[in-house]
């Protein structure tokens, strides 16, 4: 039961996510809803996503099927996933001709890219209500990581593995020593 | 008709493209670039980015999608199996591993102090990804409000993304053809 339970919770986020980043709310929205995880596991899931090799939708489906059910939980996440490949793009290869002349994709797109944004934006707010402000008072130790992490992948450009692993380091002195 | 070989080759291809996949979708286009551009000329360089293009438009992981453009292509629908299948592998394997090496550890208090630090990291990580797609995202003027409609049914009333992105899609077509139609009579494209 709660194999095919993944595995359509996987499909529904398959299907209706355009690359990348675009996938956490509706990871997010289906693992709350269901109580596969905590909002802590979430964040756990972005950064462990961006630090291994892999697409984060995939690394994502690994992770939260092995959380919920174990390995085979992995893989059926993964297939799920995997379908928009396996149906909507199998069609697409067979058409591609016509279908790279398409003008239709690109109309909707123009409205599922903000529609994302709006999305990734109301992400942002909550998870910064979940991780700055746990136990209703401010974390001001986080909130000195995340300030300085954020002109650094903006204006520096530094790469998101390399910023993990100097918040890491941060995490180690501000909650590990002090 | 493929042959067995030509699928199996394939599959190994990308058995090994998919344990470098670091950094989104245009890596693999570029692993992809050296190897059957440059290496084995079995596609053009122009070829590759209209596969990648399409792949890009359609929902799901963008990186799968191009190989499954990309082994269709070369091999059939087996060929294009092949190489989604094997692009999955390595990285559900990697990360099983260190799932598994993670939760042996994670209740260690230096662990728990670096995890701390990661979870702070991780809202800015999301809203430099967020600025990167903001580009070119906003077509029309109208696509603002669709933004700003998805950021308050999610945040404010708990929509389910499932609708949200539906709402983009009716709205994106709405907004298009409008713009269209009307510039008609005097657009340049």
């Amino acid at each position: 039961m709660l194999f095919i339970k993944l595995f359509l919770s996987f499909i529904k986020i398959g299907f209706t996510s355009f690359g990348g980043i675009s996938m956490i709310p509706l990871i997010t929205d289906e693992m709350l809803s269901n109580g596969w995880m905590t909002t802590e596991e979430i964040n756990d899931i972005v950064a462990i996503a961006e630090m291994t090799p892999g697409p984060l939708g995939l690394n994502c489906a690994t992770y939260a099927g092995l959380k919920t059910a174990g390995f085979a939980g992995a893989v059926v996440a993964n297939l799920g996933a995997l379908m928009p490949a396996f149906t909507l793009c199998v069609a697409a290869a067979i058409f591609f001709e016509k279908f790279k002349k398409s003008h239709r994709m690109q109309q909707i797109l123009s409205g599922v890219r903000p529609a994302a944004i709006g999305m990734v934006a109301g992400v942002i707010v909550s998870l910064s209500l979940s991780n700055y402000f746990a136990d209703s008072s401010l974390d001001l130790k986080g909130v000195v990581i995340g300030a300085a992490m954020l002109p650094l992948l903006l204006k520096f450009k530094v790469s998101v593995p390399k910023v993990i692993g100097l918040s890491a380091a941060l995490g180690l002195l501000l909650y590990g020593i002090l | 008709m493929a042959s067995k070989g030509q699928i199996l080759t394939l599959f190994g291809d990308f058995l090994k493209i998919g344990c470098f996949t670091f950094g989104g979708g245009w890596s693999i286009v570029a692993q992809m670039h050296s190897l059957y551009v440059e290496k084995r000329h079995t596609i053009t360089g122009e070829e590759l980015l209209d596969l990648a293009s399409v792949a890009k438009s359609l929902p799901g992981v963008m990186i799968t999608n191009v190989a499954m453009l990309y082994g269709h292509r070369a091999a059939g629908i087996l060929g294009g199996f092949a190489c989604v299948i094997g692009l999955a592998i390595p990285p559900m394997l990697i990360l099983s591993a260190i799932t598994f090496g993670y939760s042996m550890i994670e209740s260690n208090p230096w662990v728990m102090a670096a995890m701390s630090g990661i979870r702070a990291a991780i809202v800015p990580i999301i809203i430099s990804a967020a600025v990167n797609m903001i580009h070119g995202a906003f077509r029309f003027p109208p696509c603002y409000l669709i933004a700003l409609l998805t950021f308050s049914l999610y945040l404010f009333w708990g929509v389910s993304c499932v609708w949200l992105v539906l709402i983009g899609v009716a709205a994106g077509l709405l907004i298009s053809e409008f713009y269209e139609r009307r510039g008609k009579g005097n657009a340049v494209h």
